[in-house]
C-alpha cells in the first residue's frame, strides 16, 4: 500500500534532522496558523498564489531563494564546525549524516537558491526594462515557480521522512547506482531535480522568448539594457543546457528503478560517460547563473557612476562569446579522469580562453567608473566588492584550467575556495545587488541604507576569512568532503574557516535585521517618484511599485538608457503637458493551474521516491487533468477600463513631474 | 498585450503562427512534404536490404537520406525558410546545431580517448 514508505523512514534515533524538522514544521504551521486567523488567506490566494503577474512571481522566487538560503547555510554552518572539531576524532556528526549535509547544501545553494534567486530577478525586472506589459507565457511562468517549489519542498521533506542522498551535489555513479546507495537518498535528489528542472526549463523558455518577441516600440536588440542581454544569453542557456540534466538523471532513475545498465559497473554501464554528460549541462550552469549577475552589475555600476555603460557593444559581445564557449570546457571538471594530453589541451585552453571576454566586462565596469560620480549605495558596494572577489576567484579558475596544475589540485579544498570564490563572489553578491537596487521597484520603498552596508561588510570580510583559509588547505593537501581527519598541519585554517563563518552569519543576520527595519520605517523610507536611484532604464519610468499593468502606455525608445533619454527630454522641453488619451487594458486572468499542477507533481514525486505505484498514478493524472481544464478554458484575459488606467497613471505621473522640475531647479 | 504581440507582426512570426495563406496552398504544401518524406522512407528500406549498389557506400547513403528527412521536415512541416520572418527560428535552429554538434562530437571524442585509457582491469592484464 505504502510501497517502501513505514516508521522507519523518520530517524527518530537522530535528534539533529528531527529537532531540525519540528522547529520548521513548528514555524510553518504557526505562520499558517497566523496567516488563516488574521484573514490574510483569500488574499495570498488571490493575488499571490494564483498570480500569473511576473512581478509577483519574481518576488516570490526570490522569497523561495532567500529562505532556502537558510537551509543551505545552516548547513554550511554544520560543516564548518565539524571540521573544526573533527581533528583525530569523529566530531558531532556520525558520516552517513556528513554526507547527507554535504550533499545537500550543494544541490541547495545551486537549484533552490542561486536559480530561482536569479530567475526571480529576471522575471521582476526584464519586462519592465523592455517596455512590456507582461512576459510571454504568464501562466506558464506561474507553473515553472510552483515546480521549482516542489524540487525544494521533496529536499526539505527528506530531512524528516527518510534520508538525503551520501553522494555528493552531483550524485556521480557507480556511488549513486541501487548497489552502493540502496536507500530513498539519491531517488529523493532526483526525482526533485527531475520535477524543478521542468520548471526551470519553463522559465528558461518564457525568458527567451519574452525578450525575442516582446519588445517595446524602438527597443531594437542594441538598446536593450545589459541586464535584458545576459537573460538573453542565460536562458538560451538553459534551454539548450536542461535537457541534457533531465536526460542524464532519467539514465539514471532507469538504472535505479528498472535495473538498466547505463552507469553500473556490470553488464557494459559506463561510469564516465554520466561525468561526461552531467557536466556537459554542469558548466553550462555556472554561466547560466553568473551571466544574470553580470548584467545587474552593469546595471548597478553605469546608473550609481551616473554615466553609460562603458563599451555596450563590446559587453554584447562578450556575453555573447561566453553563451558559446561555455559549451566547449565542461571537460575541465574531470581532467584526471583519463583523457589524453590533446583533449585536456585543448579543454584547457578553451577554459582559458572563457576568462577573455570575462576580462573585458571587469574592465568594462572600470572603466564606466572612470571619471563618474560614483555614489557609493548598498548595491554599489556589492558591486565593486565582486569586482575584487570575483577576480581572484577567477584567477584561481585560470590556474585550475592547467591541466597540470589541476592534476595537483583536483578535489581539494582548494577547489572548494575557487568555486565558492566564484559564486559567492560572482552570483551571491549580484543577488544581493540586484535585491537592493530592485527591492524599491518591487515594494515601493527602499532598504535601510546601514543595515545594508553592515551586511556588505560582514559578508565581504566573512568571505574571505572563511576561504582564504581553504585555499591553504587545499594547498597542503587537504581533499574536499572530509568527515574527519588526522593532519595537524589543517587544524588552524579549519579554525579559522569556522570563525569565518560566524562572521558571515552575522552578515546574513544584517541582512534580515536590515530587511525587518526597512518594513518598520517604510513610511520614511517610501519612494514616491518611481526613480529613487536616478536610474537609467525603463523600470524606472514607471511608480513603484508598477501598476498590474507596468505601463499605461507602450514607451517610445530613442536610444540607449531609454529611460536617462526621457528624463533629459523632459527637462529640456520644460515638461510636456498634454493630456494622453488612455485606452482599455487587457491584462492576463490568475489561474490557480500552476499551484494545482506543483501540488500533484508533489504527490507524484513523493510517491515516485517511496515507490508507492497507486499514487504515481493518481499524481500523473491529477497533473494532466490541470493541464486539460487550463488547455480548455474560455476567458483567459481581463480588460482594465481606460478611466482606472488613467487614475492611476496620472498620480505617477505627478509624482514624476515633480521630480524632474526639482532635478530642473538643481 | 495584444497591442505588443502584434507590434513586429509585419516582419517577424511567433513560431507556429502561420502566414497567411489559401488553405489550398497550405495542404499542397503538406502534401509535397508528406511525399517526399515517405518517399525517402521508402528509399532507405529499400537500398538498405538492396545489393544494386557497393555494399560499403549504404550506411554513407543512409545518412544522406537522413539528413534529406530532417530537411523535408524542417521545410514542409515546421516551416523554416529563409524569408525575413523566420529569423529568430533560423537562428534558434543554428543554436541547438551548433550545441548538439558540440556536445555530441565532444563526447564522442572525449569517451574514445577515456575507453582508450581507462579499460576496466581485466583488459588491463589482458593487455600485458
Amino acid at each position: 500500500m505504502l510501497g517502501k514508505l513505514d516508521w522507519s523512514a523518520i530517524p527518530l534515533d537522530q535528534p539533529i534532522p528531527l529537532v531540525a524538522g519540528a522547529v520548521v514544521l513548528v514555524a510553518i504551521l504557526g505562520v499558517l496558523i497566523w496567516v488563516v486567523a488574521k484573514g490574510h488567506l483569500p488574499y495570498l490566494w488571490h493575488e499571490w498564489i494564483t498570480s500569473v503577474d511576473h512581478k509577483r512571481i519574481g518576488v516570490m522566487y526570490i522569497l523561495l531563494a532567500s529562505v532556502m538560503l537558510l537551509r543551505g547555510g545552516s548547513d554550511a554552518i554544520m560543516m564548518r564546525i565539524q571540521q573544526a572539531v573533527a581533528y583525530q576524532s569523529q566530531g558531532y556528526l556520525p558520516p552517513e549524516h556528513y554526507n547527507q549535509i554535504f550533499s545537500a547544501h550543494g544541490t541547495i545553494m545551486i537549484f533552490f537558491v542561486a536559480m530561482p534567486f536569479v530567475i526571480g530577478l529576471m522575471n521582476l525586472v526584464v519586462p519592465l526594462q523592455l517596455g512590456v506589459r507582461d512576459v510571454a507565457f504568464p501562466t506558464l511562468n506561474s507553473v515553472g515557480f510552483w515546480l521549482t517549489a516542489t524540487g525544494a519542498l521533496l529536499v526539505n521533506l527528506s530531512l524528516v521522512i527518510g534520508e538525503f542522498a551520501r553522494t555528493g551535489w552531483l550524485a556521480f555513479p557507480p556511488l549513486s547506482e541501487l548497489s552502493y546507495s540502496p536507500g530513498v537518498g539519491v531517488d529523493y535528489y532526483a526525482w526533485s531535480l527531475q520535477i524543478s528542472g521542468v520548471g526551470t526549463l519553463v522559465a528558461g523558455i518564457n525568458l527567451v522568448t519574452t525578450v525575442l518577441k516582446l519588445r517595446t516600440k524602438g527597443m531594437n536588440y542594441l538598446r536593450m539594457p545589459m541586464f535584458c542581454w545576459t537573460t538573453l544569453a542565460s536562458n538560451l542557456l538553459i534551454v539548450a543546457a536542461f535537457p541534457i540534466l533531465t536526460a542524464t538523471l532519467a539514465m539514471l532513475l532507469l538504472d535505479r528503478y528498472l535495473g538498466f545498465h547505463f552507469f553500473t559497473n556490470e553488464a557494459g554501464g559506463n561510469v564516465m560517460m554520466f561525468m561526461n554528460l552531467i557536466w556537459a549541462w554542469g558548466h553550462p550552469e555556472v554561466y547560466i547563473l553568473v551571466l544574470p549577475a553580470f548584467g545587474i552589475f552593469s546595471e548597478v555600476v553605469s546608473t550609481f557612476s551616473g554615466k553609460a555603460l562603458f563599451g555596450y557593444r563590446s559587453m554584447v559581445l562578450a556575453t555573447m562569446a561566453i553563451c558559446v564557449i561555455s559549451f566547449m570546457v565542461w571537460l575541465h571538471h574531470f581532467f584526471t579522469m583519463g583523457a589524453g594530453p590533446d583533449v585536456n589541451a585543448i579543454f584547457g585552453i578553451a577554459s582559458m580562453i572563457i576568462a577573455i571576454p570575462t576580462g573585458v566586462k571587469i574592465y568594462n565596469w572600470l572603466f564606466t567608473m572612470y571619471g563618474g560620480r560614483i555614489r557609493f549605495a548598498t548595491p554599489m558596494l556589492w558591486s565593486v566588492g565582486f569586482m575584487v572577489t570575483f577576480i581572484i576567484g577567477g584567477l584561481t579558475g585560470v590556474l585550475l584550467a592547467v591541466p597540470p596544475a589541476d592534476f595537483m589540485l583536483h578535489n581539494s579544498m582548494f577547489l572548494v575556495a575557487h568555486f565558492h570564490n566564484v559564486i559567492i563572489g560572482g552570483v551571491l553578491f549580484g543577488a544581493f545587488a540586484g535585491f537592493e537596487y530592485w527591492f524599491p521597484k518591487a515594494f515601493g520603498f527602499r532598504l535601510d541604507e546601514r543595515w545594508g552596508k553592515a551586511a556588505f561588510w560582514f559578508t565581504f570580510l566573512g568571505f574571505f576569512i572563511t576561504f582564504v583559509p581553504l585555499y591553504i588547505a587545499g594547498m597542503l593537501g587537504m581533499t574536499r568532503r572530509m568527515q574527519h581527519y588526522d593532519v595537524a598541519a589543517w587544524r588552524p585554517w579549519m579554525i579559522v574557516a569556522a570563525f569565518g563563518m560566524v562572521v558571515l552569519t552575522i552578515g546574513v543576520i544584517c541582512q534580515i535585521v536590515q530587511l525587518v527595519v526597512s518594513i518598520r520605517n517604510r513610511e520614511a523610507l517610501r519612494d514616491r517618484t518611481g526613480d529613487p536611484w536616478d536610474g537609467r532604464s525603463l523600470e524606472w519610468a514607471t511608480s513603484s511599485p508598477p501598476p498590474v499593468f507596468n505601463f499605461a502606455f507602450n514607451p517610445d525608445v530613442r536610444g540607449e538608457d531609454a529611460y536617462w533619454d526621457m528624463k533629459v527630454r523632459a527637462r529640456q522641453q520644460s515638461l510636456e503637458h498634454d493630456v494622453p488619451e488612455y485606452r482599455d487594458i487587457e491584462m492576463p486572468r490568475n489561474s490557480p493551474t500552476g499551484f494545482v499542477c506543483a501540488f500533484f507533481a508533489t504527490v507524484m514525486g513523493f510517491a515516485l521516491i517511496w515507490h508507492i505505484w497507486w499514487m504515481v498514478i493518481l499524481g500523473g493524472l491529477g497533473a494532466f487533468a490541470t493541464f486539460v481544464v487550463f488547455a480548455w478554458r474560455d476567458h483567459d484575459e481581463y480588460v482594465i477600463p481606460a478611466e482606472d488606467v488613467a487614475r492611476i497613471d496620472r498620480v505617477n505621473i505627478e509624482e514624476r513631474r515633480s521630480l524632474v522640475s526639482m532635478a530642473g531647479a538643481i | 498585450m495584444s497591442d505588443q504581440t502584434h507590434m513586429h507582426a509585419e516582419h517577424d512570426l511567433a513560431p507556429g503562427d502561420e502566414e497567411q495563406h489559401s488553405v489550398g496552398v497550405r495542404i499542397l504544401g503538406y502534401v509535397v512534404g508528406l511525399v517526399l518524406a515517405l518517399l525517402l522512407t521508402a528509399t532507405s528500406f529499400f537500398i538498405a536490404g538492396t545489393d544494386l549498389v557497393w555494399q560499403p557506400s549504404i550506411p554513407v547513403a543512409l545518412i544522406v537520406l537522413a539528413i534529406a528527412q530532417m530537411g523535408v521536415h524542417l521545410v514542409f512541416f515546421l516551416h523554416i525558410t529563409t524569408g525575413p520572418d523566420n529569423t529568430n527560428n533560423v537562428l534558434a535552429l543554428a543554436f541547438g546545431l551548433l550545441v548538439v554538434f558540440l556536445v555530441v562530437g565532444g563526447t564522442v571524442w572525449i569517451m574514445a580517448h577515456l575507453n582508450a585509457n581507462m579499460p576496466p582491469m581485466d583488459q588491463i592484464m589482458r593487455m600485458q
